[in-house]
């Protein structure tokens, strides 16, 4: 404890010179580089890290090789059937070794849960609550939202992506995401088990240039439902699991790239309804159906698909990438079928 | 001890440095290989040294880069000796590669690995100026990739 105490103070010193070191020598103009060939950088993924568009690849994003720092402001929107997301962040690459990125996500669900809430509405009538227990869905009257903050670090451990064309060592980076779901009275309606969780990856990237391809493998070990937006876990607990995620990309001209992704997904809330105020929904099948209500049980269950992307990157100049994609994400909680375009922007320094 | 250790590691790092893990007067060997008819779809011999005179022309338009080749390099005997290099980079063997290793041309150089990129995207400039594919572009890409160890320094 003493020992803590003691040492607490030279490490906030350390921090404040380094940091002071850093603006320093930004402003002369020495740390900041924006050497790397264009496109090279990637884009930014949903979460925030530089990757491709669902994925986070062994790249570190900007555009700053080893001589010095870069970074870059990103938004996604994802107009889905059900949900629309939108997601803005920003990120550091340090000396092509280190990134640290930071993303809040929002996704609105639209009508979606409105069938649940027409459900505690009708089961808790004018009082607000069941057998008692007020009920607290986190489900609004209209257009639930869902807010969550990501924080990511990645490192570069070995190999060149770019460069190596006469072996097959890829690149390897490891990461890791800190993601914190802000709606946890939702979360418990649809039984996640945690609405707080982190997630590490271990990433590798290569460009072939002779086939104009990159690919990336990455193996994510999470508990994540949908990415986290539908919080960590289920029923059965939060252990996480490894998932492989998988990008192709091919490179069409030195500023466009098209490519596909897939993305492993969980199965933690697989085939659960979701809870009202401790009650399962199904549960509930005969009160809701002296209702009226029989047909709602059975679209109340839900599912979780892996997701897929195809897309095209487009690099006009060093500060700015434009992606779209049609993303194939199928069943999100009680919903099937949740496709549509995807367009994400990265503005560099 | 100190000593030994010292020479191994000196060793170790000049010979990492010094030789790329192909010969370099040869086809690179690159995974996959670089296409058979590589140099064909360079335009042979007279295309590629369209291409290199184009990557001065465009290496000399780049302030972050033309201050070195001005002060230390020799444009005409680059531009020639690129020519053959190149040549036999895409599988090309009717020429003779004159010039001193990677490593040597550059070692007194002090490049960095912006510098390197810079050369790159005046590679690319080049290709497009001589109405090459960006395919074909690639496969000089993968050839010259390789030299990257041999030729940053910093
Ligand atoms: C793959 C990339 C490169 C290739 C294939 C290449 C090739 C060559 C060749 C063939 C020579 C002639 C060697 C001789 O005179 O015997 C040379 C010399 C030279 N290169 Fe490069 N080079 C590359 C990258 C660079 C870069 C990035 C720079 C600096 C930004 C650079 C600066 C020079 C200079 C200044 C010389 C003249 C050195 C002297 O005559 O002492 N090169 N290079």
């Amino acid at each position: 404890m003493e020992e803590a105490k003691r040492n607490k103070f030279p490490l906030s010193k350390g921090a404040a010179l380094f940091v002071a070191m850093l603006a320093s020598s930004i402003s002369h103009g020495d740390l900041f580089d924006s050497g790397k060939v264009l496109a090279t950088g990637g884009v930014s993924m949903i979460d925030g890290a530089g990757g491709g568009g669902i994925t986070p690849w062994a790249t570190i994003t900007g555009y700053a090789t080893k001589e010095g720092i870069n970074g870059d402001l990103h938004y996604t929107y994802a107009p889905l059937a059900n949900y629309t997301l939108h997601s803005v962040g920003a990120a550091v690459g340090f000396w092509d070794r280190f990134e640290l990125s930071y993303t809040s996500s929002s996704l609105t669900t639209g009508s979606t849960f409105d069938t649940v809430g027409l459900v505690t509405d009708t089961l808790g009538g004018a009082t607000g609550s069941l057998a008692g227990t007020p009920i607290n869905t986190g489900i609004e009257p209209f257009n639930t939202t869902i807010d969550m903050e990501v924080i990511g670090a990645k490192v570069r451990v070995f190999g060149e992506a770019i460069y190596d064309s006469d072996n097959l060592i890829p690149q390897v980076a490891i990461g890791a995401f800190y993601k914190n779901n802000k709606n946890e009275d939702l979360l418990k309606t649809l039984k996640a088990d945690k609405a707080k969780d982190w997630e590490a990856y271990i990433s590798a990237t290569k460009i072939f240039f002779p086939i104009n391809t990159l690919i990336n493998v990455t193996a994510r070990y999470t508990a994540a439902n949908q990415t986290g937006l539908v919080g960590f876990g289920g029923p059965g607990g939060s252990d996480k699991e490894i998932r492989p995620e998988v990008s192709i990309a091919y490179l069409l001209r030195k500023d466009t790239v098209i490519g596909m992704e897939w993305a492993k997904h969980g199965d933690n809330l697989e085939g659960e309804s979701v809870e009202v105020a401790g009650l399962d929904l199904t549960s509930l099948q005969p009160t809701l159906e002296t209702l009226g209500l029989s047909a709602v049980a059975g679209t109340l269950t839900q599912h979780e698909s892996d997701w897929y992307d195809i897309f095209v990157a487009f690099f006009p100049n060093k500060n700015l990438s434009i992606t779209m994609a049609y993303a194939m994400l199928g069943n999100i909680t009680i919903t099937p079928d949740q496709h549509g375009f995807y367009m994400s922007l990265q503005a560099s320094f | 001890m100190k000593q030994l250790f010292r020479t191994i590691a000196i060793t170790f790092m000049l010979s990492v440095a010094a030789s790329p893990s192909f010969s370099q007067t040869g086809k690179t060997e690159t995974y996959p290989p670089i296409d058979s008819d590589a140099l064909e779809q360079f335009g042979g011999p007279e295309g590629v040294r369209n291409w290199v005179e184009s990557l001065f022309y465009y290496i000399m338009l780049d302030n972050r880069i033309n201050h070195v080749f001005r002060e230390f390099g020799n444009i005409e005997r680059q531009i020639y000796l690129n020519t053959q290099l190149l040549q036999l980079v895409l599988g090309g063997n009717e020429v003779e590669y004159q010039g001193a290793s990677m490593a040597a041309a550059h070692a007194d150089l002090g490049i960095t690995l912006t510098q390197f990129n810079a050369v790159v995207e005046a590679a690319y400039n080049a290709c497009e100026r001589i109405q090459l594919t960006y395919e074909a572009c690639n496969l000089m890409i993968a050839g010259l990739a390789p030299y990257k160890h041999a030729i940053v320094t910093r």
